[in-house]
This record gives C-alpha cells, sequence and structure tokens, in this order.
C-alpha cells in the first residue's frame, strides 16, 4: 500500500522527535496488542487515539461491562433538572467503528502480570503487549459506620453512575417542606473533589425553585475545607440563604454511625433524626482490577511514572484517570480524558513508531451553582521530582458578575459536548 | 526581548505539506516570529514534518473542550480552519494575559511560539464537518 502523507509525517516526525529510541522492537512482528480495561473517561479516549494514532500497526481490544456508559460527569446537572437523563448516556458504537476498536462486552476478572494476560469473566484471556487501565473508583463501603452495601438504596451515594443517580433524584423529590437532607461528604481523595458542593447547590436549587423553602441541606464534612469552597459559600448564602449549612469536623467532632432504617446520622456535636434524605458519599479507592493486580497499596491508588503514566509497578501496565495518584491533579473526567492522551502518545511511540514529546497535563473543573451560574477550577501540571505537578492554577473569584458567570456555565455545557464527542465520536 | 526577523525561505516551504498555510501564516505575522528555532523548524522540511506531528500531539489537549469536527454549541468556539496567523495571534494574547479567560491563559502560558505555530497549521488544516 502507498504510504499516505499522514504515515510520512508521522514516520519524518518519529526519526527526529524519538530518534534515540530507534525502530520499536514489535514493528515487523504481527500487530501490537493493546488491551484497555474500562469504557470511560480515560479508557474510551485511550482506545480512540491509540487506534488513531497506532496508523494499523496496533490492535486495540477495549474491555467493558457495560453497554452503555452513563457519565457522572453533569449528573448533578441531571439531578439538577438541568439535563435529561439520556443527556448522560452515551454508546460505543460509532468510536469502535470509526477506529476499529474490538470492544468486549464483559467484566475483566483479573490480571495475569506474569503472562500478560487479562482473565475475563468468562475464564477466556485476552493476552496483551501493553495493558491500559481505567477502571475507575471503587466505594468504600465501611468507611462511614452503620451504612454498607445493602444500604446504599437507602442511603443512596449517587458517586457510580446509573440507578444510584436516580435515586438521588428520586429522593430529593420525596422530601417535604421543612425536610432535612444529610449529605455526608467523602475524605480526600476522592473521584470530582468540587462533585459533592455542586450537588449541594442542586438540591437546594430543586427545593426552592419547588417551594420548598423551609427545607434544609447539611453536609457533614470529613475535611476541614473543600474544592472552591470559597467561591461555593459565599454564593450560597447570596441564592439559597442558610439552606446549606456545610460543617467542618471541628463543628460536627466526627460522623459516629448511621441507621439507615431510622434515617438517623450520629455525630459527636449533635443528631440527625427523621432525615428526609441522607446521602452517603464514602471514602474511595482505585477500582478492583487494578488493585487486586497489586498495583496499588491497600485501599488506595496506583502510583504511577509522570512521564508516561505507566505503573511503577509494572512497565506493561498504564493506570489513568480516577484509579491512579496522579500528584495535583484532581480526578475528573477532564483528568483522565487528558491523561489518556499522554498513554496514547507514549504507547504510540512504544509500539507503532510514533513521536515521542513530553508529557504535559491540564484539568479544568466546571461547577454548576445555580441556573446560568457556574464557577470553575484548572490548572496546567508537568512531571516534577517523581510526581505530576501543578505549573498553573487559576479559580473562579466570588463576587464575579453574572455575565462571567453566565459565560462559565457555557462552557461547561460546550466542554461536556466536546469531551463526549472526543470520547464517543 | 529580541526579535528575529525571519529570512525568505520560500523554496523549502513549497515542499512541505503545511507550506503554503505556514507561508500564509507567516505573512499575516509580517513582522517576525520569536525566537530562532521557530524560524529553523519552519525553513528545514524534515522538521516541518515534525512541527506537524507535534501540532498533532499538542492538539490532543485542545479537543477536550473544542471538537475537532468544527461543532461548537456556543460557550467555547470553534478553532478548526482558522487563519493560522489569527491562531498564533489569538493565542500569543492569552499568553500575554492581554486576552481574557482563565481557562486560555493557563493553556497558552507555557506554549512557545514554534508550539503555537505547529498547534495553528494542524488546526489550520482541518475543515469543519457538516
Ligand atoms: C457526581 C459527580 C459529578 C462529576 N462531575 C464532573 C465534572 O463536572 N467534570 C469532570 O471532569 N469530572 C466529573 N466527575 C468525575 C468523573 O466522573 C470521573 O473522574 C471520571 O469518570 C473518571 O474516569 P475513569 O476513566 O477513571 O473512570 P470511569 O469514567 O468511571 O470509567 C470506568 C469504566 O470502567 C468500567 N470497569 C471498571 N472495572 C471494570 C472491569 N473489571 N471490567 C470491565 N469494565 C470495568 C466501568 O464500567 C466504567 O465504565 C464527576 C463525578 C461525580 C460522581
Amino acid at each position: 500500500m502507498k504510504p499516505t502523507r499522514r504515515d510520512l509525517i508521522i514516520g519524518a516526525g518519529t526519526i527526529a522527535a524519538s530518534g534515540a529510541l530507534g525502530v520499536p522492537a514489535v514493528l515487523g512482528q504481527a500487530k501490537a496488542r493493546i488491551v484497555v480495561i474500562g469504557g470511560g473517561a480515560g479508557g474510551a479516549t485511550a482506545a480512540k487515539y491509540i487506534a488513531r494514532d497506532g496508523h494499523g500497526a496496533i490492535a486495540v481490544t477495549l474491555v467493558e461491562e457495560n453497554e452503555t456508559y452513563q457519565s457522572c460527569f453533569h449528573s448533578n446537572l441531571y439531578i439538577g433538572g438541568f439535563k435529561n437523563y439520556d443527556q448522560i448516556v452515551h454508546r460505543y458504537d460509532a468510536p469502535t467503528a470509526a477506529y476499529g476498536i474490538t470492544l468486549v462486552r464483559q467484566r475483566a476478572a483479573r490480571i495475569d502480570r506474569d503472562r500478560k494476560e487479562v482473565v475475563l469473566g468468562d475464564g477466556s484471556r485476552l493476552p496483551y503487549d501493553r495493558l491500559v487501565l481505567s477502571p475507575g473508583i471503587d466505594l468504600k463501603y465501611d468507611s462511614v459506620p452503620g451504612w454498607s452495601q445493602a444500604a446504599e438504596e437507602v442511603m443512596p451515594h449517587g458517586w457510580k453512575p446509573g440507578r444510584q443517580t436516580r435515586l438521588i433524584r428520586e429522593k430529593l423529590d420525596a422530601v417535604p417542606d421543612g425536610g432535612t437532607i444529610v449529605m455526608i461528604a467523602p475524605p480526600n481523595p476522592y473521584r470530582c473533589p468540587p462533585g459533592p458542593y455542586e450537588r449541594a447547590s442542586m438540591f437546594a436549587h430543586i427545593l426552592t425553585s419547588t417551594g420548598r423553602t423551609k427545607a434544609r441541606v447539611v453536609i457533614l464534612d470529613p475535611k476541614d475545607s473543600f474544592s472552591k469552597q470559597g467561591v461555593f459559600m459565599p454564593d450560597w448564602e447570596k441564592r439559597y440563604g442558610a439552606m446549606i449549612e456545610w460543617l467542618s469536623p471541628r463543628v460536627h467532632d466526627g460522623i459516629k454511625s448511621v441507621d439507615p432504617a431510622s434515617g438517623t446520622v450520629v455525630t459527636g456535636f449533635e443528631t440527625y433524626e427523621n432525615c428526609a434524605f441522607v446521602n452517603v458519599i464514602p471514602a474511595q479507592m482505585a477500582g478492583a482490577i487494578a488493585r487486586e493486580a497489586g498495583l496499588a497499596p491497600a485501599g488506595g491508588y496506583c502510583a504511577i511514572d509522570p512521564a508516561t503514566m505507566k505503573s511503577t509497578a509494572d512497565p506493561a501496565i498504564f493506570v489513568l484517570g480516577d484509579a491512579c495518584n496522579a500528584g495535583d491533579m484532581p480526578k475528573s473526567a477532564f483528568s483522565a480524558n487528558n491523561q489518556a492522551k499522554i498513554v496514547a502518545m507514549v504507547a504510540c511511540s512504544e509500539l507503532a513508531g510514533g513521536p515521542a514529546f513530553p508529557a504535559r497535563y491540564f484539568n479544568t473543573c466546571w461547577s454548576l451553582v445555580g441556573p446560568d451560574d457556574a464557577i470553575k477550577v484548572g490548572g496546567r501540571y508537568e512531571p516534577k521530582d517523581g510526581r505530576i505537578a501543578a505549573t498553573e492554577t487559576f479559580i473562579s473569584q466570588p463576587g464575579e458578575s453574572d455575565e462571567v458567570r453566565r459565560q462559565t456555565q457555557a462552557e461547561n455545557l460546550a466542554w461536556y459536548e466536546a469531551i463526549c464527542a472526543d470520547m464517543f465520536t | 526581548m529580541q526579535m528575529w526577523i525571519i529570512p525568505s525561505c520560500e523554496g523549502a516551504r513549497r515542499s512541505s505539506a503545511a507550506g503554503s498555510g505556514l507561508r500564509r501564516a507567516w505573512r499575516g505575522l509580517g513582522f517576525a516570529v520569536l525566537g530562532s528555532a521557530a524560524a529553523l523548524l519552519i525553513c528545514d522540511p524534515a522538521l516541518a514534518a515534525e512541527d506537524q506531528a507535534l501540532g498533532r500531539y499538542l492538539a490532543l489537549e485542545c479537543s477536550s473542550c473544542h471538537q475537532l469536527s468544527g461543532a461548537s454549541v456556543g460557550g467555547i468556539p470553534s478553532i478548526v480552519g482558522w487563519p493560522e496567523a489569527q491562531f498564533v495571534a489569538v493565542l500569543d494574547a492569552y499568553r500575554r494575559k492581554e486576552r481574557e479567560g482563565q481557562v486560555m491563559q493557563a493553556v497558552a502560558a507555557r506554549l512557545s511560539r514554534a508550539e503555537m505555530v505547529a498547534l495553528a497549521a494542524y488546526f489550520g488544516a482541518l475543515s469543519p464537518k457538516p
């Protein structure tokens, strides 16, 4: 086949950019094999760009247990009535067809690192030259005394997509005027640092806009401070008066227990009885598949090389997204999608002779506070001293004009469209 | 700050894939491009190919917010098919914090002139999909 102009360009770039690497060892053999576990913000993006930039030299297999991807990002907009549920549901058909990705609709049961094989739920095995892991988080069901997996229907978390997200909205709709919602916020590090506070904003928005102005939202936080606090708190007061009450551990003196049967939450300072709804967002850790492969410390996240996103425990495995410890980068869909591009660049350079460039990272997290009123936080990051470190950061300011906030929400909506196009088209 | 007037290298431009676009960018900029490295990158055909690969790599970051298809729902503009000189000028204005926008100021903060030119060539060569 006649090489295309693009092939030539990429080829020339390789020599110039990664000449020191020489010709990758796998060139000339059959296609290199990359298996991606998890079709979320990290995995779907990685699979697409490895397939696109591997120029036919890499066979990409995406292992995802669910038929559709239901995004946690913008699930708070669903809860707040700003999106329909079907607007946060996405399918894999388009990218798998367009880029020749093999989709395996199964749960990956375990990783055989010695044989470089993924063992699927049905016992079959997928051999790999490189493995990309983006399984997201698992919840620590034992991190809040009295709460458990069995209690997640009664006291939902809504921190994994699907039924849990819908349950949050159902419970919110059932809150009577004068009722109390208690949200138990998670300890660091967890998925989406501003997420609980955006969600509390959505609770208040729905309650006020449906006339339930005497209801209240109490956030019991195990942290002394939280993401964008200096902007959220004055905004809450301005927009929702005293409806949202945030309590640090210095005030509540620790979350002692919850009782799902009676809707009770006990702190060191007070007891909340007959809560209309308790939203328990527990502590989190890397997804099971990564932990059980020995890539994360007990109950933690996977250590990675910041220049490549490779596991420090296994150079044949990349770990990205929520499951890794990405230093200063927060666990966000933006981060996972961004890290996936470094993974793709490194993988294609190693297996398909693509160009190699220094890794650079970027993130922005938008949060909706009320209608047409969003705030943001973000930054640029680079590898430094063995970790991903922030080089520039920015954050919305309290008291910004309505026009700035409206514009920020317009960005938020446009970002969602773009990242989903980036993952699913 | 030192400025370099870029010498003419029309011959090299004509033989390189991104030639016409970059030439346009250049004329548009009219005056100068900062840094001899950028000038070298643009004039050497082999390096111009590397420049293309660089643009393609750097553009990966952009597509999280700016759709490669050119689609836009407002809020974040389409950046495909722009005149390259304008693309560079806008990025540079963000870099100098002369243009407002927290996200883009942080994006541009560490971009070199050569990187901006590479990005401008990459996006300039894309056309909006229907
Ligand atoms: C309420 C809320 C709001 C949020 N808002 C934002 C926001 O506004 N902006 C933002 O950037 N981020 C936001 N986030 C965070 C964002 O959702 C996550 O950071 C992001 O999804 C992480 O991507 P990931 O690829 O690591 O994991 P995920 O997107 O969770 O993808 C993991 C995938 O792996 C699959 N999987 C896991 N294990 C296996 C296995 N063994 N076999 C097969 N498949 C498996 C899962 O089914 C899933 O599809 C929010 C999160 C929440 C909870």
